[in-house]
């Protein structure tokens, strides 16, 4: 497809799907409601009794989870790229070095030990997430060829963070803790307040906009370690800087709605199917791409008639056979 | 051909662990010439290729390049004096022959590394010289071996750096397009006043396209010198360990054959 009709779609669709998600779910809205609602909101006033409710619905419920949505997916999908730039293989995502099982590991840890305040479950497991990352980087980045024995170290911290928080669901209160672990391990945006949303935006624009930054040199991190010192890149510092970024991003944007498996990967892969692999514009376009897939699928989600489903249930039903059809697909070389 | 040395091999030594593979090598290169680094499998050109681009560091010894010590030299520094042609470059993702070859100017082109439009042109220009315009907007996985090289060659001359660097740079290719591969490296060192260094298999290439030839055999120098002093027989056959003759065509080109006992 070309990059501008590609842009153009998404953009069309970007707007489609949040009028969308803003007038779908258990309350349904009318299109003329919400374009009344929003008149008021831009000229300040404030709705009359009988818009009450559905201001309510619109400006504390729908709009902050739609646009945590957009953030975590664009989050999610940026970070897929950016690993499987620098990893040169568009097979791994983050969750292969270990942040998603990191992440659900400080997340029971503060279930269990201290409290089950979102501040400390998140706060937790974003710390977790960057020492998984770090520990698989300090294991796999050395011998002649860091990039395997980086997923290979990636495979073996991802594995003793399952362990340990498969010992921690065994231990924990089956009543009071344990379907507080395994729901946000599904994942979910059913909790979204304007304060997640505020601090995942500041963290999330402004990570994907350094990575922006950097777009060229993870153009030739893409080529190999020896292409990119050839035409001048350190490449160990922009390893850190694009893993760090990369995991800040996906922690940030996941934090507040838990664990949503396969969109990192699918969304990452597809969009270079569709935008080439110039990260100038596929990163934009994964972000928008991401946005938009992970909107619509909470909106599915969330309007499910016998109530709401844990998100990763619906992502992890497409992603998984999707990694398999590309993997059988997938010949010497890749085409996206 | 200009007097001046650009490049300075000093007592250099390179180990891959407790493996000695470059033992105390120095030579130095002018300005200008194309350098051959000729010898048989093993002996460590393509090592002393890295190393002379730091993609390797040296354990001991210096090398200078225009009088600046390498060692001293950030990796953009190096980028902005060596281009390098790997033997054969396998990229997984699908760009362009346009998205490679504007990428060897990113780090000119600042911390985000967007080309603009006269970079764009610039780029045609290249591609244009080297006959290989029409595969702008190609993806380089999908070009046969002999384009790819070509493409190589494209982008490190893109990356506008006085020295290139050539890993064999025919050893894929059929007998015509290894040709017409060393005419284009000949044609554009001297045209765009670069100096050439590259690994070879074939002594005849080597013999025929260099100014200058350096024979390593198990990480050391057996002979260097300009082509004149070092393309014998003798030279050769020690280096290869085999008989080997030297002939001479009508026109007095000399060329060397496997001489064998009847």
């Amino acid at each position: 497809m070309k990059s501008n009709s590609a842009f153009l779609t998404i953009a069309i669709l970007l707007i489609v799907s949040v009028v969308f998600a803003l007038t779908t779910g258990q309350y349904q809205m009318e299109l003329t409601t919400l374009a009344k609602l929003t008149a008021l909101k831009l000229s300040g006033q404030q709705p009359g009794d009988e818009l009450a409710m559905p201001a309510m619905v619109l400006w504390s419920v729908r709009l902050p989870r739609v646009l945590m949505a957009l953030l975590a997916g664009a989050a999610l999908s940026v970070g897929g790229v950016v690993f499987q730039g620098v990893m040169r293989n568009p097979l791994v995502s983050p969750s292969f070095l270990g942040v998603t099982h990191g992440a659900i590991f400080g997340a029971s840890i503060a279930i269990i030990f201290f409290s089950k305040s979102a501040f400390f479950v998140e706060s937790f497991a974003f710390f977790w997430a960057v020492v998984a990352v770090v520990l698989a980087y300090a294991i796999g980045n050395r011998g002649l060829n860091p990039i395997t024995t980086l997923v290979i170290a990636g495979v073996i911290v991802s594995t003793f963070f399952m362990a340990a928080g498969s010992f921690l669901k065994y231990i924990a209160d089956p009543y009071e803790q344990l379907p507080g672990i395994v729901f946000w391990t599904m994942g979910g945006l059913n909790n979204v307040l304007w304060a997640h949303v505020t601090r995942a935006f500041v963290i999330v624009s402004s990570g994907i906009a350094v990575i922006c930054l950097f777009r060229g040199r993870l153009n030739l991190m893409a080529l190999g370690d020896e292409e990119a010192l050839s035409m001048g890149v350190n490449v160990k510092w922009a390893r850190v800087l694009f893993m760090l970024f990369g995991t800040l991003i996906v922690a940030a944007g996941s934090s507040s709605c838990g664990i949503i498996m396969w969109v990192d990967l699918i969304v990452a892969h597809m969009s270079r199917l569709l935008i080439g692999p110039d990260h100038g514009r596929l990163i934009p376009f994964a972000a928008l791409l991401g946005g938009v897939f992970l909107l619509l699928t909470d909106t599915i989600v969330r309007s499910m008639p016998g109530g709401e489903i844990p998100i990763s249930i619906v992502t992890s039903f497409i992603g998984a056979p999707l990694l398999g059809y590309l993997l059988l697909k997938q010949n010497h070389e890749w085409k996206g | 051909m200009q007097d001046h040395e650009i490049l300075v091999i000093e007592n250099i030594d390179f180990r891959y662990g407790a493996r000695k593979t470059l033992s105390n090598l120095s030579f130095s290169v002018r300005e200008g010439e194309i350098c051959g680094l000729l010898g048989p499998n093993g002996s460590g050109k393509t090592t002393l290729l890295k190393c002379i681009n730091r993609i390797l560091k040296i354990n001991s010894g210096r090398i200078t390049i225009g009088g600046r010590d390498l060692a001293k030299l950030s990796r953009e520094e190096i980028a902005g004096l060596i281009a390098v042609v790997p033997q054969e470059l396998n990229v997984v993702f699908s760009f362009t022959v346009m998205q490679m070859v504007l990428m060897a100017g990113s780090i000119r082109f600042g911390l985000s590394g967007t080309a603009k439009r006269n970079d764009h042109g610039h780029a045609l220009e290249i591609l244009e010289e080297l006959h290989i315009k029409h595969l702008a907007e190609r993806r380089y996985n999908e070009l046969s071996g002999g384009e790819k090289q070509m493409v190589l060659i494209a982008r490190a001359l893109f990356q506008k750096a006085g020295i290139l660097l050539l890993d064999e740079p025919t050893s894929h290719l059929d007998f015509k397009r290894q040709y017409l591969i060393m005419e284009m490296i000949r044609k554009i060192t001297k045209e765009k006043d670069l100096t050439t260094i590259m690994t070879l298999h074939d002594p005849n290439t080597a013999g025929r396209y260099c100014d200058r030839l350096v024979m390593l055999n198990s990480g050391r120098i057996s002979h260097q010198g300009v082509r004149d002093k070092v393309f014998h027989a003798a030279y050769l056959e020690a280096l290869y360990d085999m008989r080997i003759d030297m002939q001479r065509t009508d026109t007095g080109a000399e060329y060397v054959l496997p001489a064998f006992k009847p």
